[in-house]
């Protein structure tokens, strides 16, 4: 046989394995991605169907949109908050979970369970749950040991909060099954040698335990970050971005002006801008965390 | 050793409260369940009592409303079809990233990374005139080819690391044997690939069946709808009987809650693996 026929047809059969991926990214991705930047730069709209070029005037419009800041604001606090509460709460949680407990199986299980179910069905179930109607659970149970209601979802200063709070109960379990399996990972050499030399609970979490979970707190804490700019589904069908604008956030927005309001070019702006917020904040963050990975080894 | 991991009495505590924490976690769905089977006067006054006397007909009539065999296949036949399609494509094309590391083969992988980095509904725009001009809006392939080529950065990414943890040298005697690379890849890496192939079937079953926004955007009519689309268009049709909506919201998230029941150690599993690799 003629070996460099046959590389060559080795080569040939191993580039044609990525084609089928690479061409199908390229049209359901790639080429969606590039002509958002194209029309972020153009008049175009249902009333402009042939496009003008407009340079960054969608842009500018932007920083001067009320509901667009609004929407970026809103995001922000609840992509902040649920990456600082879902993550101060799975590390206790998995660090309890951790001990030689007799329901520990059991517990996993039922912390974890939220994350399975659909986020529009959780939002529905909620806005049950937190309703002020006579029916609302959590405000019978307020007035049960003689509290008044609470507006949970009327409130436009609350609503956005409430939200965060059944995404808190879903996803935390999430976080915990990962930073349980990197708790299960690190070799029990470490705490026996801090209990031999005596050292307090907070010293051997600070010390120990916290910098080995560094690769599951990277982790954890992008994923919580990226999908909490994401947020659609739950807010949909809790408030539908109400009261007012109060829980709006940017996905909903994207929808209302470049779908809705048919503002192609400019709903493509407002997508530009969102992309490089999250690839700016991952990137921060990757590198804050590698800065602190640096100062702990 | 044994004293670190033995049982202590402060356990006992830690234990008795952290169960405490799971009821009240499993009150919101254990509420859910239980309203079905209620009137909506009973829901009212007694919400957490099981019922005095249990009212089935909720579920009939969801079912009917719902039209819940319809859109249940539509649901499978779209994630089944989108989870194959991934596991496909994205092994193929990370058997050649992983092998064949040619400048051009590394190009084109950071290329594709991208689709990790910069969530696809910033293209959504042109997507949706996309989808429109190909003329598949309210064809399930559609959603099919969007969740495809938007989840599979992410698994050629994780099947590809997972791969260079596979020995080399079984596929090497296998082409000196003169078996061609479609043959090694099927025959001898692809059986290798199967803890990453579990959790990459399990992590795309629970996001293609679980997402809201795709089918909203580009299936349209109900008879190629899916379960959370029903859900989404009941709601406030029962404004009276507000207890009605119960048992749609049970049948919207009964199937995965299911899967997870029967499957849950490889469900947990398949997730710490796509963490730890990803």
């Amino acid at each position: 046989m003629n070996t460099t026929k046959w590389n060559f047809r080795r080569n040939v059969v191993f580039q044609l394995f990525v084609l089928p991926a690479l061409i199908g990214y390229l049209i359901f991705y790639i080429y969606p991605l590039i002509q958002t930047a194209i029309y972020s730069f153009t008049n175009y709209s249902m009333y402009h169907p042939n496009m003008k070029w407009i340079g960054i005037d969608n842009y500018i419009r932007l920083f001067k949109d009320d509901t667009v800041i609004i929407g970026i604001k809103n995001t922000v606090i609840y992509a902040l908050l649920m990456t600082l509460l879902q993550n101060a709460l799975a590390i206790p949680l998995a660090i309890a979970l951790n001990r030689p407990l007799k329901s520990r199986n059991g517990l996993r299980l039922v912390f974890f369970a939220p994350a399975v179910l659909s986020p529009l069905v959780v939002g529905f179930l909620w806005s049950y749950l937190m309703s002020s109607s006579d029916y609302g659970l959590i405000n019978q149970g307020l007035r049960a040991i003689g509290l008044n209601n609470v507006n949970w979802l009327g409130n436009p200063k609350l609503a956005l909060y409430s939200i965060l709070l059944t995404q808190v109960w879903q996803w935390t379990g999430y976080a915990m099954i990962i930073y349980l399996a990197n708790l299960q990972g690190i070799s029990k050499d470490y705490y026996e040698a801090a209990s031999i030399d005596g050292a307090k609970a907070w010293t051997v979490f600070s010390k120990i335990t916290l910098p080995l979970l560094l690769p599951s707190i990277s982790f954890n804490t992008v994923m919580a970050m990226i999908g909490g700019l994401k947020v659609f589904d739950v807010i949909f069908s809790m408030t539908g971005g109400g009261p007012g604008h109060s829980t709006e956030t940017i996905v909903m927005t994207l929808i209302n002006k470049g779908i809705t309001e048919s503002q192609f070019g400019y709903g493509s702006a407002f997508a530009v801008v969102f992309s490089f917020m999250i690839m700016i904040v991952a990137f921060v963050q990757l590198k804050v965390l590698n800065k602190w990975e640096a100062k702990l080894f | 050793m044994k004293t670190l991991d033995s049982y202590k009495k402060t356990d006992f505590i830690l234990e008795a409260l952290l169960v405490i924490l799971a009821i009240g976690m499993v009150i919101p769905i254990y509420y859910l369940l239980i309203t079905t089977f209620k009137s909506s006067s009973e829901a009212t006054l007694h919400p957490l009592w099981l019922p005095a006397d249990w009212k089935f007909s909720g579920y009939a009539d969801a079912w009917k409303a719902m039209n819940y065999p319809r859109v249940f296949l539509n649901n499978l036949f779209i994630t089944v079809s989108s989870v194959l399609g991934v596991l496909l494509f994205a092994s193929l094309a990370a058997y050649s990233f992983a092998r064949r590391q040619t400048r051009l083969n590394n190009l084109t992988f950071y290329f594709i990374l991208i689709g990790v980095t910069i969530p696809f509904q910033v293209a959504t725009i042109p997507l949706f005139r996309l989808i429109r001009n190909l003329g598949l809006i309210d064809n399930p392939l559609s959603v099919i080819f969007i969740y495809i080529f938007t989840l599979i950065s992410f698994n050629i990414f994780l099947i590809k690391n997972f791969m260079n943890t596979v020995p080399i040298e079984l596929e090497e005697s296998a082409s000196i044997d003169g078996c061609g690379v479609a043959g090694t890849f099927f025959r001898i890496t692809l059986p290798l690939l199967l803890p990453v192939i579990a959790t990459v079937a399990i992590l795309n079953t629970l996001t293609t069946w679980n997402d809201f926004f795709t089918p909203l955007l580009f299936l349209q009519s109900r008879e190629k709808g899916v379960i959370l689309l029903e859900v989404y268009r009941n709601i406030g049709k029962f404004a009276v009987d507000w207890t009605a909506f119960f048992p749609m919201m049970v049948l919207g998230i009964a199937p995965l809650l299911l899967f997870y029941v029967f499957m849950q150690r490889f469900i947990i599993s398949g997730i710490v693996t796509g963490a730890v690799k990803g």
